[in-house]
């Protein structure tokens, strides 16, 4: 829902949303601000000068906590003549800051009345596309000799914006201004600084020693550069590869969130500018995206969604003892229970996933102690699989949300109200299960059974993960084949019934291995099939459905992050040059959003448009669409851990040319991979 | 007739083990104050081994409410994060610990649960 033309900076869940100018006039349609903590603490910031609006000649978005724009008084059409230049640099770390500089350019003296309109409506992010008209409680403007301060308060809710200059201005409830003369040539500037408070009734900020990195700007340089630094290189022949890895790499910096409470810790967040929290299901499948590169990222992630595991019944939050957290919000609706955030629980995939991630952190880092440390919420996990989820007693994991008035509908990824349909395009009744979801619960027993074996000391308890896995499998596949069409459901309702259509979601399947092995020939051709398959990726729901749409949510459009498991899919069952041409697809399409892939893109045909349509309210970055450049990567290059070492068999298209992946940190220490594109694709597609 | 708030803390000094504290280590005090009189608890958190007093000590969490608040949260009626939002509970010291300790708290009374297609049928 980010607008294309909106510059966005951000540092944890604290971000501005301005346009070109740098100003910031928030409507339902541009929902733009100064942000955190979930809500909305500047919703005007309008720099005037004489009382002129000023036209953006530049921006730079120099780093994701920074940007700088070059200004000029008037409109379009006659700012060749400006004899003055502004420009505003900002940065977010902690607090906002903005530095005003102002050049007179002319050869006479200048007097001039700079203002800044500021106010804050204090919307929370749930209500940003709405027009706020009812608060609940209490707006406060308070202008002081040396500062303005924008309040909320309801009840002991308050939220504080309290904006200051470095030079002396004029406080008013609306604004705050400077009376400035410059000779020729003289240049004035002045440090704006706002900063956000969230008090509680002894004046304590929520947020109080809470922070990833120090706050200042250079201390987030050094946080940047580090995080470069640590993470592996990668060179390629062609420039496109390594400069789409860079800016994931930033980006997925960028996107690090460090909760509330859980001492400066940081996870991946979900995305920019309107997911800058905790997602179960996202920071997770973002984690085994990324575990080649960032693998502490697993760590951190694991520990805080095993200290908020779900420990008993709450219908309004959806939460069951063992499930693993969907959504955390801090903003107002979550605290006054409008909303279920506090956590929220309703997904059905976190639970097996967690599971998953731990598994596949060990065999990446070898790191026992975390997988002896987290056996008990492990164990939890399993039993809401088997106790909970099982909604309708035949063994499968289904979801129906007891929340009927702010729960989720679908609590599978694809979590539209319209994502999952028979055939003939009617939605099916509570209880759903998804096919996807049985997979994971498929892979969570057996990986739990090989960590109970190896590292719990439980060995009793690994046969009969297995021998559960098993039967789900047997049972699966002949529950789940849709015998016409030759591929598995996408759900089935509650009478057993089929949702017989053809979707992205069976090339999860691969990925868990549940698929068995006389059928998955079939489910690949499926995925590089023309009626999955666009040129640049699988959408997600086929040409030819009854709600196909090729700019549907979920009905139609691309997801990266989709793609990015279905080529590590097709990889697992040996479908090598099948995962490479979904990998090329994708990374070419990256190439068209500067290496920035967004959240999904238009399922049209490639050779149609030429270029991926960006899907209109795509949120970007998006950290599992950051990660999907590193996991088709990792899927390329065939990076497997291996008893203890890490295999490389490299599948390459031709086009990609060489490339070298360094220092690959793991058990093994750091190893390099290399890599040369000897694959001919054309083949494939005969 | 014992309020929740008593029954609660008399079941966690009852409780030999609480496997969801497994991991957490320290004291957390809860102030409830109601005018100009307050109320401490006391928790002791040892890797799963709880300890209750009424002491008046220094923690390394304190939580600050109302009685009216706590009684309720104790009774499973009330959120404690959802209060820690709001700023009806204060935090100060380490506030890991709230997170832990919040989740040994009860649901509520009136819960359903997850529900299962059988138990429709029976109705």
């Amino acid at each position: 829902m980010g607008q294309s033309n909106t510059i966005r900076i951000l540092d944890g869940n604290t971000f501005v949303v301005s346009e070109e100018t740098g100003d910031i006039e928030a409507t339902p349609t541009e929902p733009t601000g100064l942000f955190s903590l979930d809500m909305r603490f500047l919703s005007r910031w309008v720099l005037t000068v004489n009382g002129e609006r000023l036209n953006a000649l530049s921006y730079d978005d120099l780093q994701y906590y920074e940007a700088r724009f070059f200004l000029v008084p008037g409109m379009a059409t006659h700012y060749v003549d400006a004899k003055l230049s502004i420009i505003r640099e900002r940065a977010v770390g902690g607090s906002f800051r903005e530095k005003l500089t102002i050049l007179n350019h002319d050869e006479k003296a200048v007097d001039l009345e700079i203002r800044m309109d500021a106010g804050a409506d204090f919307a929370d992010l749930f209500q940003v596309k709405d027009e706020i008209l009812n608060k609940k409680g209490e707006l406060y403007a308070e202008a002081e000799s040396d500062r303005l301060r924008l309040g909320y308060r309801r009840g002991n809710f308050v939220r504080e914006t309290v904006i200051s200059s470095s030079r002396p201005a004029r406080y008013d409830r609306n604004g705050f201004a400077y009376s400035v003369h410059l000779e020729p040539n003289e240049q004035w500037d002045a440090e704006i600084d706002v900063q956000t408070f969230a008090l509680g009734p002894g004046g304590r900020d929520l947020r109080l020693g809470v922070t990833a990195h120090g706050n200042e700007r250079l201390a987030l340089q050094h946080d940047l550069q580090e995080w470069i630094a640590k993470a592996p290189k990668v060179n390629s022949e062609h420039d496109r590869v390594a400069a789409t890895y860079r800016r994931s790499l930033v980006d997925l910096a960028a996107l690090r969130f460090a909760p509330l409470s859980l001492g400066g810790q940081t996870l991946p967040a979900a995305g920019l500018p309107w997911f800058m929290t905790m997602f179960g299901r996202d920071s997770i499948l973002t984690c085994l995206q990324v575990l080649p590169f960032a693998p502490e990222l697993s760590k951190t992630t694991l520990r805080i969604l095993a200290s908020l595991q779900g420990s008993r019944f709450d219908d309004f939050r959806d939460e069951d003892p063992g499930r693993i957290l969907h959504e955390m919000r801090y903003g107002e609706t979550a605290a006054f229970e409008e909303q279920p955030h506090s956590p929220y629980y309703g997904s059905v995939d976190a639970t097996p996933l967690f599971v998953v991630l731990l598994d596949e952190y060990e065999r990446w880092s070898g790191d026992v102690a975390l997988v002896k440390e987290l056996e008990r919420e492990c164990r939890a996990a399993l039993r809401w699989i088997d106790d909970y989820a099982d909604l309708a007693g035949n063994g499968y994991v289904w979801y129906e949300r007891r929340n009927t008035e702010t729960g989720l509908e679908n609590q599978c990824w694809k979590d539209s109200w319209d994502s999952i349909s028979y055939a003939d395009g009617s939605l099916p009744p509570f209880p759903r299960a998804t096919c996807e979801v049985q997979g994971y619960a498929y892979d969570a027993k057996l990986r739990a059974a090989r960590m109970a074996r190896e590292f719990w000391g439980d060995p009793a308890f690994a046969d009969r993960l297995e021998q559960e896995a098993a039967a789900l499998k047997e049972r699966f596949n002949r529950d789940w084949w849709v015998a016409d069409g030759e591929f598995y459901a996408l759900a089935l309702d509650p009478d057993g019934r089929q949702c017989d259509v053809l979707s992205s979601n069976i090339g999860h399947l691969l990925w868990s291995g549940i698929v068995d092995h006389d059928r998955a020939e079939k489910i690949a051709r499926h995925m590089v099939g023309p009626r999955l398959f666009t040129g640049w990726g699988v959408r997600t729901l086929a040409e030819g459905e009854v709600r196909y749409n090729p700019i549907g949510y979920h009905n139609g459009t691309i997801w990266p992050f989709d793609n990015s498991f279905i080529a590590w899919g097709l990889r697992r069952y040996g479908f090598a040059e099948e995962a490479a041409t979904i990998a090329s697809g994708i990374l070419d399409a990256a190439t068209y959003f500067d290496g920035r892939l967004p959240e999904a893109f238009g399922g049209y045909p490639r050779e149609q448009t030429k270029f991926p349509v960006e899907y209109p309210t795509a949120c970007s970055p998006q950290a599992w669409s950051t990660g999907a450049p590193l996991l088709l990567l990792r899927t390329m290059l065939g990076l497997e851990p291996h008893e203890g070492h890490l295999a490389v068999e490299p599948v390459l298209p031709v086009g990609m040319g060489r490339i070298e992946v360094l220092d690959i940190p793991g058990r093994w220490g750091r190893v390099d991979a290399f890599a040369r594109g000897r694959l001919d694709l054309h083949q494939l597609a005969d | 007739m014992v309020d929740a708030t008593t029954r609660f803390f008399e079941s966690l000094n009852r409780r030999d083990h609480e496997p969801l504290l497994d991991k957490a280590a320290g004291t957390v005090r809860f102030d409830l104050h109601e005018g100009a009189q307050t109320t401490h608890w006391l928790l002791r958190v040892d890797r799963g081994r709880l300890t209750v007093s009424q002491e008046d000590r220094e923690a390394d969490t304190v939580i600050g409410t109302t009685p009216a608040l706590f009684e309720e949260m104790a009774a499973g009626r009330e959120n404690g994060l959802a209060a820690v939002l709001r700023g009806d509970m204060t935090v100060t010291g380490d506030a890991r610990l709230v997170v832990q300790i919040e989740r040994i708290f009860p649901g509520s009374p009136d819960a359903q649960g997850p529900r299962r297609l059988h138990h429709r049928e029976v109705r």
